[in-house]
């Protein structure tokens, strides 16, 4: 093979201009295939993409909405567990904190005994606590409820379509998922995944702040 | 729609007919090879003169009848180059119309290329016969599959072998088919029936189709890379001394190169009907499975195939890689098409298992 | 690219760069190679056509495993089932990435270097091939008659005259032309060539395949997949919370999907009844409901396995089905505390025999469990309960009951489909068999399971891939572009007028010289062609003489228009 490369040698200055245009084209390509390169690795090829998990359990994130960045909560109406009506825009001027959960979910059942306990905390003062009863049955969800003594109400999202107008505002990757809606409407805070007694106290002390 | 069993039968028994025809026509193209005219290059050499003149009578020379002046001349200087191998089974395509050709090649050419033609009519009535008795493409499963591609290959052979005069090639491919053919029949014989709904798409008729007229095409090339790999083996040891030239079959076989560019000039038709059908199945298998492609076992497999005819075409263009490992290749390539439809379709889980052989 | 006799290589294609051709070495000679030579080197390896042939060979080579191993991406299960069975050989499996082949690193560095080589090799033919568009066929050589095909004849008409004439049948024939610049009046010739699009189609095909690559990708940035299994009555909101499985791609979001919502009103299967195919399915039909965004128009769709529904940018197919039986579970309190229809799968026992789990995590005093296989069609055959035939005929289910810690409290998320009994004791001890309607009664008072009736599921899949239109363009395109490049053949045609010997008295007599040449014939088909031509020009010449030509004596070599192509000078058949 070196032999027939040391064949036909030229010094650079005496290439014809052919040759020093193949040797452009000859670049361009690289360049080219080097572009084409970075594009696929970066594609991370289907099947190698993020495996997305209904249940976001372990590793909550907290996170906290500057006041004016806050997306506005959307409205919405359903059925409580127990059959009634309830309407969203009923909780306006109160802080809320809709916990998005399912009797079937482990983290959820981990963090509810939190819950109560942030909510016992707070009842006396204007925090609601809501949830949101998502691909779950009415039987299933009241056994919950009873079994881990949840003293405030939830409506039933069978269809998750409750979930879906919320994730056009934040990213819910699933649950369990707390969000923290401020006075106005708007989502000040959210926990995505299993919610601890720090983070969420410290969300519900910004937001229930004189101005939060 | 129910199954026509009535019709069904007629089928397999057409099926049986044309397996026994080819067998004849096997025993035919054998028997040309035992008893058949022994000077075949003096005959055709003799055959060349007259058609060269009968081409100068087309082009419209006047003296046609002069230019006769011993046209064996002509070519000497040409042929200095050429393997003395070659002088006998050459291929022509030349001006002389084909049944005389067939007429000229001798009595048991007749019988054989009459066998096969006969055997490719029954064989495709009984195709036709088992598509009306199912009210579908006859291609749902892999009797169904085998017994249509096989038709397709005897069809297309016969076709090359008429128009490039290769009598000798009949023995080898006509005994493939019927091996083939006769294994379809006792080991995978299906009874007609309906297709499972994942099968009822208009696509069936396009994917299966392309699919089945590919493998049918490729059949060929296979069957002639051995041939191949044979008279290039037994040509290397008369060249090394290990085996002492003038073996009666080679003789009668065509020529290195003319194999090797028929067994080409095949894949060269085959491949794009293969490539039609891996992208047929790749849009089908977006309308019913949600992606166009999965790796799934059996478009894996058709993927390999892809390469592998698409690795032959480029060693023919590679130096060191012509001729015999070219035709290494050509045949790994119809191994791993094979392969896909016996083993992986049947043993391999996926979503493709649609053979009906459980 | 003037010497026209069938050569070594092959004349027609300054574009295809033979393997066997000298590379230019160092810039300078007698120099060592500098690592820039080293990198021009190497990038000449890579864009060789051995290296793309061994890459090809890679490429198949290493899909192999892929086919035969289960793949984590389409049967994550199986990988399972393999660890499991193969202990101590999964893991190194596992290593060299062989249970997730297609996007291994090693897999993908074999495509990338066999499309770096295709690129670097297909990008200066592409400029080479736009830079011939306007370069002329080669002179006409000398003596015609040494053509693989070759005509000769005799016209009244002079030389220039008769090469204007051959000149416009040619052209007729959309021939690119040559024509000399100092003919004399003596003689003259025309060179003609065509099928310069067969290198167009042969570059068009490996630029779709690079095309494909790139769509592919795109695919994989911006497209998502995620399924769901759907019980008939549910419906379901396209979000994340709401999917059992979601692949997003790496650009994609949460936010991209939906806003669409679906319920299942209705699925039917039928099977076949008798006959040889008792069992297999015969139709299966899903009616929808759907919304394309909330509070939208609630529209119908009748989903079947190759009909999917088209909404919001993304489609949804039918991929299965299964039977989920409805049970009623009231706990020691007389509480009903589980009420709901349970998906159960099928297994590999056929006609449909599906296991499945219950879970009541909330039953007091204890958590209870269940495993159950539903018996569409049950039959006792040996003692064993089986399912005979697909559809639910004669619906049974058999259960095992549990009590104790279900694990579902604390700790990693579990599967719907498995029950963990290793912190649970066995309440029943042997499976019930119920009927529906049937009860079960819990020993020790801790309740009542009732197994009421069952539904039909269906599992969905949703997929969104941007690169699919894409790609399917570039298949077609490259489909095209080798249907080109097999057809068409590079071909020359040469005409020579040369004015023949004058014998006393004799009339003008030029000879006229018809050469043709043509690539590698790899579609055949060369010689009735150019019999054709020279029939045509030769017809052409007759019409355009003045007088009819004279049959003379034939002049110079006999004219030979059909020589067999192997009777030539050896000529190396050249592959593609």
């Amino acid at each position: 093979m070196l032999r027939a490369l040391s064949r036909g040698a030229l010094p650079a200055r005496a290439l014809p201009v052919r040759a020093r245009r193949r040797r452009w084209v000859v670049l361009a390509a690289a360049v080219l295939a080097g572009v084409l390169l970075i594009v696929v690795l970066a594609a991370g090829w289907p099947g190698g993409g993020n495996n997305g998990v209904t249940t976001v359990g372990g590793n909550a994130s907290a996170v906290v909405y500057p006041a004016g960045h806050r997306p506005l909560a959307p409205e919405f109406t359903g059925t409580t567990l127990t059959g009634s009506k309830l309407s969203f825009s009923s909780y306006r001027g109160k802080v809320v904190v809709l916990n998005f959960w399912g009797s079937w979910c482990v983290p959820c059942r981990e963090e509810a005994p939190i819950l109560a306990a942030v909510a016992a905390k707070y009842q006396p003062s204007e925090v609601s606590f809501l949830g949101v009863d998502v691909r779950d049955t009415t039987a299933s969800a009241l056994a919950f409820t009873h079994g881990f003594h949840v003293g405030y109400p939830s409506v039933s999202d069978q269809s998750s379509a409750i979930t879906l107008d919320f994730t056009a505002k934040v990213p819910i990757a699933g649950t369990p998922t707390t969000l923290v809606v401020d006075r106005t409407g708007h989502i000040a805070g959210a926990v995505f995944g299993t919610v601890t007694y720090p983070d969420l106290t410290a969300i519900l002390a910004k937001v229930t702040a004189k101005g939060g | 729609m129910t199954v026509n069993v009535a019709l069904g039968h007629v089928s397999n028994a057409f099926m049986i007919a044309a397996l026994v025809i080819y067998s004849l026509s096997v025993v035919a193209f054998a028997g040309d090879f035992a008893f058949g005219r022994p000077r075949r290059a003096a005959a055709t050499a003799r055959g060349q003169a007259r058609d060269r003149a009968a081409a100068l009578a087309s082009v419209g020379a006047a003296s046609a009848a002069s230019t006769t002046a011993d046209p064996a001349q002509a070519p000497a200087p040409a042929t200095a180059g050429d393997e003395p191998a070659d002088d006998a089974g050459t291929m022509h395509e030349l001006a002389v119309p084909a049944l005389r050709a067939i007429r000229e090649a001798g009595r048991w050419v007749v019988a054989a290329v009459a066998f096969a033609a006969f055997g490719a009519a029954a064989h495709t009535t009984a195709v036709i016969t088992r598509g009306l008795a199912v009210h579908r493409a006859p291609w749902g499963n892999m009797y169904e599959f085998v017994t249509a591609l096989t038709c397709v290959a005897v069809i297309f052979f016969l076709f090359a072998m008429i128009r490039y005069r290769a009598w000798t090639l009949g023995v080898f491919v006509m005994g493939a088919v019927v091996v083939t053919l006769g294994l379809a029949e006792t080991l995978i014989y299906t009874a007609p029936g309906d297709l499972v709904p994942a099968l009822q798409s208009y696509w069936l008729d396009i994917h299966v189709t392309a699919m089945t007229l590919a493998t049918g095409i490729f059949f060929v090339p296979a069957v002639l890379g051995f041939v191949y790999l044979w008279v290039d083996r037994y040509t290397r040891r008369v060249a090394a001394g290990r085996a002492a030239p003038g073996n009666g079959i080679v003789r009668r076989l065509p020529g290195i190169e003319q194999l090797d560019r028929l067994t080409y000039r095949t894949i060269v038709f085959g491949f794009p009907v293969w490539t039609f059908g891996v992208i047929a199945g790749a849009i089908w298998a977006d309308q019913a499975w949600g992606r166009y492609w999965g790796w799934d076992p059996v478009e894996t497999w058709a993927f390999i195939t892809w390469v592998l005819y698409a690795a032959f075409l480029h060693a023919r263009a590679t130096a060191g890689w012509r001729g015999r490992r070219a035709h290494y290749v050509q045949l790994l390539g119809f191994a791993s098409l094979i392969f896909n439809i016996l083993v992986v379709q049947v043993f391999i889980a996926g979503m493709h298992s649609y053979s009906g052989v459980s | 690219m003037t010497d026209v006799r069938a050569p070594e290589t092959d004349p027609f294609d300054p574009a295809a760069e033979q393997d066997d051709q000298p590379r230019p070495g160092p810039s300078s000679p007698g120099a060592a190679f500098g690592p820039a030579d080293w990198l021009k080197w190497a990038w000449r390896q890579l864009t060789s056509m051995r290296i793309a042939l061994i890459l090809l060979f890679l490429l198949a080579l290493g899909s192999v495993p892929g086919s035969m191993l289960p793949q984590q991406g389409g049967n994550p299960s199986g990988v399972q089932q393999y660890y499991a069975s193969h202990p101590d050989l999964a893991p190194w499996l596992n290593r060299l990435g062989l249970f997730n082949v297609f996007a291994a690193p090693w897999f993908a560095a074999i495509y990338l270097l066999l499309f770096a080589s295709l690129v670097g090799c297909v990008v200066p033919r592409t400029f080479r091939l736009a830079g011939s568009a306007r370069t002329l066929p080669p002179r006409a050589p000398r003596h015609l008659a040494r053509l693989p095909r070759s005509a000769e004849y005799t016209t009244a008409l002079p030389p220039r005259e008769a090469v204007e004439v051959a000149a416009r049948v040619l052209s007729g024939h959309g021939f690119r032309l040559r024509r000399p610049d100092d003919a004399g009046s003596a003689q003259d010739w025309v060179s003609a060539e065509k099928g310069y699009l067969r290198e167009a189609g042969n570059l068009l095909f490996h630029l779709a395949l690079l095309g494909v690559l790139v769509s592919v990708a795109l695919g994989g940035l911006f497209g998502y997949k995620a399924d769901r299994l759907l019980v008939q009555g549910q419906s379901f909101a396209d979000t994340v919370s709401a999917l059992d499985e979601f692949h997003p791609g790496r650009f994609v979001t949460a936010a991209d999907l939906g806003p669409f919502t679906m319920t299942l009103n209705r699925f039917d299967a039928s099977y076949i009844a008798s006959g040889e195919q008792r069992g297999q399915p015969s139709a299966f039909d899903a009616r929808v409901t759907y919304t394309e965004r909330p509070g939208g128009p609630a529209r119908t769709f009748d989903l079947d396995v190759n009909r999917p529904l088209s909404v919001d940018g993304a489609k949804v197919y039918l991929i299965g089905h299964g039977y989920a039986p409805e049970f009623t579970v009231t706990d020691a309190r007389g509480h009903v505390v589980y009420k709901q229809a349970t998906p159960f799968v099928a297994g590999a026992a056929g006609n449909f025999l599906s296991e499945g789990v219950v879970k009541v995590p909330d039953a007091q005093p204890e958590q209870l469990g269940f495993t159950g296989v539903f018996v569409p069609t049950a039959a006792n055959v040996g003692g064993t309960l089986e399912s005979v035939f697909p559809a639910a005929d004669n619906p049974m289910v058999s259960l095992i009951a549990y009590a104790g810690n279900l694990g579902m409290d604390s700790g990693a998320s579990q599967s719907v489909y498995e029950l963990d009994t290793t912190a649970m004791h066995r309440l029943t001890a042997s499976p019930q068999v119920l009927q529906p309607g049937q009860s079960l009664k819990l020993p020790d008072g801790r309740g009542t399971v009732t197994f009421t009736g069952y539904v039909p599921w269906v599992s969905l899949a949703i997929t969104h891939d941007p690169g699919q239109l894409p790609a399917l363009i570039c298949g077609i395109a490259a489909l095209g572009g080798l249907l080109l490049s097999f057809m068409i053949r590079r071909r020359r045609v040469f005409v020579r007028a040369r004015t023949g010997p004058l014998a006393q008295g004799q009339r003008v007599v030029t000879t006229v010289q018809v050469g043709g040449l043509a690539r590698t014939d790899a579609g055949g088909g060369f010689e009735a062609e150019f019999a054709t031509l020279a029939a045509e020009l030769r017809s052409a010449h007759e019409q355009a003489a003045p007088a009819p030509s004279a049959p003379s004596a034939p002049s110079g070599e006999p004219a030979q228009p059909a020589r067999p192509a192997q009777q030539q000078a050896p000529q190396r058949h050249e592959g593609e």
